[in-house]
């Protein structure tokens, strides 16, 4: 579904990602994990086209996703919803407003169909109630959530997450995770950039592992936890797991 | 020092000083308006990708601000009446208000640019990025997401500005019109007694300045009560 050729991508001197290739299939939950500055996120952005490699070749569904052929880009990128470590929620508007505003002004439903959709999302993730609320009065559980079922809303068939739940205090992680697992269950693709070992232990079906911009290894991810191969990954989840 | 004061204070002139700080005030208010037609013409300029664009909008807001207002008034005073005889072929009849307006608005349109860009510019860039990934064009998230964030960090200086603009509006009193300031020094001008004209000047300026501030504060309130 997702294919990435020898990505490169560089912010001043520094190769953010270096030579990164990799496969996503239909269905796939994928992992990726490494430390900071790793490029892991940056990975993400190029997929999603928030960053522009200046190598390689991304491909979503077998076609070449590239910016400068404007109508199909835009088509491609309309497949995946995006989710932020900051939420990136419209603070001038309501939660429902956050929601419907994208699904009114590109896929042109009308208001009353976008708000009907809306409220199902919200209802999934939990939040129906906080609909006429501005984002400012919600915790930042509930603003991820929110986030969530604003991509959702756009029908995507693969969501990308960078760090959904770096920003959040300890005890809001899981009602995210929670949401993210039963959206991994539904069958939706997922790539989830993430420090939560639990979760790309046991939601995950694969995990990519990275360092200074390169894949350093690659493996169903019950393996990877139990039997990591290479050294640098060992040295890594020794720090993380304890 | 006061000589004057029991002749001047009468009720004809409080109303010709009260009819000064109208005009004072109308032209302040002239010139924000146009001022920030201006503005945002200059911002839509300095933030646009075209380089000619933002050259014109940097050269703008860099020669204005870098001169004073009084030159400023003096050139468009100079040259406009040139111009205008030059476009119609008739002689232009000096009309001293307009030419404030004019110069006013120019000067006042480049503070606004810088004003309206922050204020863009202060927009997280994590708005665009969610817009981008929602699939809604430059346009439409300009439109509906970063300008309506951008207009409450754009409102309060703004209130400044007109408080800044009826008190430079003094300036024009230069080239002979006849202002709060102006009307002040007509009446020093009869009674040979500039004091107590002045005084009272100060008074209607005080009183424009300080309700503009009273009310920019309660609207600043009301804007952030949904931050």
């Amino acid at each position: 579904m997702i294919k990435v050729e020898h990505i490169v991508k560089q912010f001043n001197k520094l190769k953010a990602v270096n030579d990164v290739s990799l496969e996503i299939k239909k269905g796939e939950i994928v992992c990726l994990i490494g430390p900071s500055g790793s490029g892991k996120s940056t990975v993400l952005r190029c997929i999603n086209g928030l960053e522009i490699p200046e190598e390689g070749q991304i491909y979503i569904e077998n076609q070449l996703f590239n910016s400068n052929n404007k109508e199909e880009y835009t088509k491609l990128r309309s497949k995946m919803g995006f989710v932020f470590q900051h939420f990136n929620l419209f603070p001038n508007m309501t939660v429902l407003e956050n929601l419907t505003l994208a699904p009114i002004q590109v896929m042109k439903k009308t208001p009353e169909e976008a708000q009907k959709i809306a409220c199902q999302y919200l209802e999934r993730v939990g939040l129906l109630e906080k609909k006429d609320e501005y984002p400012n009065k919600l915790s930042g559980g509930q603003k991820q959530r929110v986030a969530i079922a604003r991509s959702l809303c756009m029908n995507p068939e693969i969501m990308l997450f960078d760090e959904p739940t770096s920003a959040l205090d300890p005890e809001m992680v899981i009602e995210v995770l929670e949401v993210m697992q039963e959206l991994a269950k539904e069958g939706m693709t997922m790539i989830v950039v993430t420090h939560e070992m639990g979760f790309a232990r046991t939601v995950a079906d694969r995990v990519i592992f990275l360092e200074d911009g390169q894949i350093i290894e690659e493996s169903q991810s019950e393996e990877f936890f139990s039997n990591p191969k290479t050294e640098r990954a060992k040295i890594f989840l020794n720090k993380v797991m304890h | 020092m006061f000589s004057a004061f029991d002749q001047i204070f009468t009720p004809e002139n409080l109303l010709f000083l009260l009819k000064g700080a109208l005009i004072s005030l109308g032209i302040a208010g002239l010139s924000l308006l146009f001022g920030l037609i201006l503005g945002i013409l200059g911002a839509s300029a300095k933030i646009s990708k075209n380089v000619v664009l933002r050259a014109i909008g940097n050269v703008y807001v860099e020669v204005i601000r870098g001169t004073p207002m009084l030159l400023q008034i003096m050139i468009i005073f100079n040259v406009v009446p040139i111009i205008i005889t030059q476009l119609t072929g008739q002689v232009f009849r000096m009309n001293y208000y307009l030419i404030g307006v004019i110069a006013m608005s120019i000067n006042s349109g480049a503070y606004t640019t810088e004003l309206i860009r922050s204020g863009i510019n202060g927009v997280d860039k994590g708005q665009w990025e969610a817009c981008e990934t929602l699939g809604l064009s430059r346009w439409q998230t300009m439109k509906l997401v970063v300008l309506p964030q951008a207009f409450k960090r754009i409102v309060p200086p703004l209130v400044s500005e007109f408080i800044t603009l009826i008190k430079d509006s003094s300036l024009i009193s230069t080239i002979g019109a006849v202002e709060l300031m102006n009307s002040a020094r007509a009446i020093g001008n009869q009674y040979y007694e500039f004091m107590s004209p002045y005084c009272l000047a100060a008074v209607y300026y005080l009183v424009m300045t300080l309700t503009i501030s009273f009310i920019a504060k309660k609207i600043e309130r009301k804007l952030a009560e949904s931050d």
